[in-house]
């Protein structure tokens, strides 16, 4: 529990301080994306490009070598190091600083993503992965195979988990995913801020039908969600159905 | 630089001045080379040098007469089925492995082909189940049956030359890793066959990877060929863990090991490790495909879990594995072909150490998305940016390394070369999948099969050049540099043609055929991509092919600044490989006369001084470094006339069928067993088959194996030199205790699997399968009983007391026996009361883990039949080790039993 008082203090702190990405997850992993993009280029021109220069510097033809008054290896002697080592270390040093400060950036984001939305302006649809398709099990009972409607600008949470093999339930567009595995649920959320349809696939090679697991996610205007689960005849009155998810 | 001088003869140039003026001339740079550097001046001493010294690089006039009357010569057939010799398995090796990467290429075509345009399921190229065949058995070849195997050819042929040994400590052992691994890949060729092979991926993950989901027959013999494969590589493991500790030539302490040697030392500590948790995956999972037990199906309470983690603690190490000899090759080729030693040496090493240290705590980064919370996603996230910051500082050692260098741009530093900057864009990309946020949406696309390829096709890279590098050695000619170079070029433009654009179309889900239209061009591309590189290893084939009949020929060392011992010897180098005893006592690489290291005994201390009796004519140029780093190895002096002393005492035997008829039977075996389902052969003519084959090969294997061991076979003897931590102790208990080793991982498997399945299914609700306990009880006290007596063998044979050894070997027996009659009226019971392997879990990890220990006991009575038989003929009286290494497994499975009997009766 004290790992947990200090995750969320940590979390509080880091979160208000605005560097680190938050919003939808489509929206902070292309904001990290990014920087890792053109972080990661950087770095892989200048080492790539030093490598480069260096390789031809010290070609053979171009003699530089053979001026230097350089002790070079000879057969049968025991193997030992040449030296340099202060720079060695200088760029150990700096590459560690920019790789576990840019993870290290990335964990605030990754407590955002953890801890999900708030519970109460969410709501719960189950997942059940099968060979091959996807079948969506709404609050009020109601099942869908293939198609998931959820309302625009409302957080989703995902409880996935498949009726045979590991499968991986993915919405790309909306950087959703999670591992479907049986006999235990995953979780996961989600946030759309545009209507239309998206496509969710199998990320986990799960048979003969991997590549066309697929289904369909609709985003609809919140008001037309409405109407619609209002037919999906469940138990529930549609209007209070995402308070019911608080006492979930 | 090759060698121009037409030599291969070398015994012509007798003339000592001649020749070092000959030497000296010939050195293409005629600069600094002249003065020796002090250290090296053994003689200044005062006559106090030991023994009789060889020159370094050795001449063939120096080596006694290698024709070994039984054996076979290199052009013979015969010769490949019965070596031992590790360069001539090295060479298996590298062939063998060679033409698995060509399958599998062949296979990663056919997906190229596959993704050339999205596929509907009506416009495939493949078969959708035949597509998810592919993928598999791509990654199955490539990571097992081509990587590692190639690897270890240059480990087999280079390692013992290396570390100053004639051959690896049990060169029969080395045969018959090399056959299982030749019969594991053809056993998993058949299984294409046999209605189609695995088609769950690499990673068969669970359950998927039971016959529920994946009935092929073919599927089964996958599994059994990996199975296969793995025995090959405990073997191995052992064999090379015992070579590389004890068999180090004076002076080589482990610090000073190459660097090759080094990691070749570090991956084949984690093979130990991590095949053994595979091994323990694997036999589970042959046990739910064949005896219907139920760890991994859909009922487990946490099969897909289980598999997970079991797969993934193998599977990150394996990582390494294949990329280790590959960093060994770079940190080697780049050394020699810039004539610099690498820079931080001694960190380079200890990161190396770290990496395979820790290589063994970041599996679960590869399951991020399953349901392991965020404490110990963090913990993972830390351990694996933690493995990833040594690489960085390899990277730096190697390219500080060029710094003043006098770069030579051949073949093998271009491959190297260019493997160190794949593997600077494939660790670059890997940063985004260590940050968790990224990985979430990086899992199961394009970005992780563009990262590890250009990991681990880096690695191929490295080890190609590694192949150029050592072609000399190995076949005594140069290859053709034109064409090497042409192969290179068109390998690395190959190379980014194909990978790269899929780091671009990354949004494409792995395994998956069909895909956004807007990426064809991507995927175009690296379809064309992979037939450049493919088509590149065509030139290197017709190089190399041509090149070993038809190549300049090259003397002892064709690369100027080459430093490691290999080079110090002919090329091909003899049989023995040595002249002498390699030792490094006075800093630098020196052989002596092994004569005299024999009779001298104790030639490490120096004081058992022998006068050089022909020293006078040596000292000139025997230990000068500036001859000994000459092109041609043409340095020439008086040498120590090999006197004759007895041949056969020195001259392992080094022909052995043995190898081949297990490999051969263990085959047949294994096709045999893959018929089987649920604990039972079909019926009908197939049935028969399966039957037929599963008892010719378990006859064929044990009567094989027994004529190994009964088969008078002369293996490396003990040499002074560096072994440390192993001491003074003998090759074969080094070995046991090595595979004891591995045998607790494999154990501690099985174990870790049934506790979190317990804990899956809710500990306390898990009632222990047999409801009495009286009959485990009953055989604790016997396997305790029967370790006392194994105690008591020893003592009898110490104390030369034949009847003595003969009798407390039967008791041991008799009692073995009477554990299994007991165990099994047990199983009979539960048998009768409905228990069987399949009838739940909690019985399935009983009789399995149960069942295992069971066989590790059978085999111990097999091996106490033997020693019986051979006890009652006088054997062990005067050398007991067999009884001492035997007592140490028997033991071993005597302490396991103590586990199990609490915890699957009891608890």
């Amino acid at each position: 529990m004290f790992i947990v008082t200090v995750r969320d203090e940590l979390s509080a702190h880091v979160l208000q301080t605005g560097i680190v990405p938050r919003g939808t997850r489509a929206f902070v992993f292309e904001r990290i994306f990014e920087v890792f993009l053109v972080l990661g280029t950087l770095v892989g021109v200048v080492v790539i490009g030093y490598m480069l220069y260096n390789a031809y510097k010290y070609r053979v033809g171009s003699g530089r070598g053979s001026d230097l008054d350089v002790d070079r290896p000879v057969l049968g002697e025991l193997p030992t190091g040449g030296g340099g080592g202060k720079k060695l270390f200088t760029s150990f040093l700096l590459s560690t600083v920019v790789v576990v400060s840019l993870v290290s950036w990335t964990y605030g984001t990754l407590l955002f993503v953890e801890e999900g939305p708030q519970a109460e302006d969410t709501m719960e649809v189950r997942v059940e992965g099968y060979q091959f398709g996807w079948r969506f099990v709404y609050p009020n009972g109601y099942a869908e195979d293939g198609t998931l409607r959820v309302p625009q600008n409302q957080s989703v949470r995902l409880v996935v988990t498949s009726d045979d093999v590991f499968h991986n339930f993915g919405i790309p567009e909306l950087r959703v995913k999670t591992d479907a595995i049986p006999g235990t649920e995953t979780e996961t959320w989600f946030r759309a801020e545009e209507t239309g349809n998206y496509s969710a696939q199998c990320y986990e090679l799960c048979g003969s039908g991997h590549s066309f697991m697929r289904a369909t996610v609709v985003v609809m205007e919140p008001e037309e969600y409405e109407a619609w689960y209002e037919t999906t005849g469940g138990s529930n009155s549609t209007s209070n159905t995402t308070q019911e998810r608080v006492s979930l | 630089m090759t060698d121009e001088s037409p030599n291969d003869d070398r015994t012509e140039s007798r003339d000592e001045s001649d020749v070092r003026s000959d030497a000296t001339d010939r050195r293409p740079d005629g600069g600094t080379a002249v003065e020796s550097d002090g250290g090296t001046d053994v003689h200044s001493d005062g006559g106090t040098a030991v023994g009789t010294e060889l020159t370094v690089p050795a001449r063939k006039a120096d080596y006694e007469d290698d024709s070994d009357h039984d054996f076979p010569g290199m052009g013979t057939i015969r010769r490949w089925f019965v070596t031992t010799n590790h360069k001539d398995v090295g060479i298996l090796y590298i062939v063998t492995s060679l033409f698995f990467l060509v399958l599998g290429g062949v296979l990663a075509w056919l997906l190229r082909i596959q993704l050339w345009a999205p596929r509907t399921p009506t416009t495939t190229v493949l078969e959708p189940l035949a597509y998810n065949q592919a993928v598999s058995a791509h990654g199955l070849i490539m990571v097992f049956w081509f990587l590692s195997p190639f690897a270890f050819g240059f480990a087999n042929y280079i390692v013992p030359l290396q570390i100053g040994a004639k051959d690896l400590a049990f060169p029969r052992l080395n045969a018959l890793s090399y056959w299982l691994y030749l019969f594991s890949g053809i056993l998993f060729g058949v299984s294409f066959f046999q209605g189609g092979t695995f088609a769950g991926g690499w990673t068969m993950y669970a359950p998927l990877n039971v016959p529920t989901f994946t009935p092929d027959v073919g599927a089964s013999t996958a599994v059994l060929a990996l199975t296969l494969f793995v025995a090959s590589v405990t073997v191995s493991s052992v064999n090379f863990l015992t070579s590389m500790h004890k068999m180090r030539a004076e002076g080589l302490t482990l610090r000073r090991l190459p660097l090759f040697t080094w990691s070749i030392l570090l991956t084949v500590w984690m093979m130990l490790f991590a095949f053994a948790a595979l091994l323990a995956a694997l036999i589970i999972l042959s046990s739910d495909r064949l005896l219907g037990t139920t760890y991994f199906t859909l009922e487990s309470p946490a099969g897909s879990m289980l598999w997970a983690h079991l797969f993934w603690f193998f599977g990150h190490p394996e990582v390494y594995i294949v990329f280790f000899p590959a960093l060994g090759v770079m940190a080697e080729v780049f050394q020699t072909f810039t004539g610099r030693r690498i820079v931080g040496r001694k960190w380079f090493i200890a990161a190396m150490v770290l990496v395979a240290l820790q290589s063994f705590v970041v599996w679960m980064h590869h399951m991020f998305l399953t349901t392991i919370n965020l404490q110990i996603k963090t913990l993972f996230m830390i351990t694996t940016i933690g493995i990833s910051l040594p690489f960085d500082l390899m990277v730096f050692a190697l390219i500080y390394t060029m710094l003043k260098g006098k770069i030579q741009f051949k073949t093998p530093f271009l491959f190297v070369f260019g493997a160190l900057l794949l593997f600077i864009i494939g660790g670059i990309t890997g940063v985004f999948l260590g940050a968790i946020v990224l990985d979430y949406e990086f899992r199961g696309t394009y970005w992780v099969v563009a990262h590890f390829h250009y990991v681990m096709v880096g690695g191929v890279t490295a080890l190609v050049g590694g192949l150029y590098y050592w072609f000399p050695k190995i076949t005594g000619r140069m290859y053709d540099e034109f064409l090497g170079k042409l192969h290179f070029a068109i390998y690395f433009v190959g190379f980014n043609l194909l990978y790269f654009p899929l780091f671009v179309a990354w949004e494409t889900p792995r395994r998956v055929f069909d895909y956004a239209p807007a990426l064809i061009p991507w995927h175009q591309l690296a379809t064309i991509g992979a037939f450049v590189l493919g088509l590149s290893f065509t030139i290197m084939f017709y190089n190399l092919a041509k090149s070993a009949f038809s190549g300049e020929p090259v003397g002892d060392n064709p690369w100027e600044f080459a430093t490691t011992a290999e080079w110090a010897v002919p090329s091909p180098p003899p049989l023995e490989n040595f002249p002498g005893l390699p030792t490094y006592r006075d800093g630098s690489l020196a052989f002596r006369s092994e004569r005299r290291a024999i009779e001298g005994g104790t030639a490490t201390d120096g004081g058992s001084s022998e006068v050089r009796s022909d020293g006078g004519e040596q000292t000139d140029c025997l230990r000068d470094s500036s001859e000994v780093r000459s092109d041609g190895g043409v340095t020439a002096s008086a040498t120590a006339t090999p006197t004759d002393h007895d041949h056969d005492d020195h001259h392992a035997s080094h022909a052995s069928i043995w190898p081949f008829v297990v490999g051969v039977g263990t085959f047949l075996l294994f096709v045999g067993l893959s018929g089987m389902q649920d604990a039972a052969f079909p019926e009908g003519m197939m049935g028969s088959v399966y039957v037929s084959l599963t008892v010719l090969g378990s006859v064929v294997t044990l009567g094989s194996l027994v004529a190994m061991a009964l088969e008078p076979f002369t293996g490396p003897e003990l040499v002074d030199g560096e072994t440390w931590p192993f001491g003074d102790l003998e090759y074969g208990k080094v070995g046991m205790w090595i595979f004891l080793a591995s045998d607790v991982v494999l154990f501690g498997g099985f174990i870790g699997a049934y506790v979190f399945t317990r804990v899956a299914f809710g500990w306390t609700a898990w009632e222990p399968i047999p409801s009495n306990p009286i009959p485990g009880l009953m055989n604790t006290y016997l396997l305790l009983t029967s370790s006392f007596t194994v105690v008591l063998a020893l003592v009898a044979a110490e104390k030369k007391n034949k009847w003595g050894l003969v009798a407390s070997l039967t008791t041991t027996f008799v009692l073995g026996v009477g554990f299994l009659v007991n165990k099994g009226i047990e199983w009979d019971h539960l048998f009768h009361e409905g228990l069987w392997l399949s009838s739940n879990i909690r019985a399935s990890t009983f009789f399995l883990t149960t069942g295992l220990h069971a066989a590790h006991v059978i085999v111990g009575l097999i091996v106490t039949l033997y020693l019986i038989a051979r006890a009652m003929r006088g054997a062990y009286l005067e050398d007991n080790s067999s009884v001492e290494y035997f007592g140490l497994y028997w033991h071993f499975v005597d302490i396991v039993w103590l586990f199990l009997f609490p915890l699957f009766y009891i608890l």
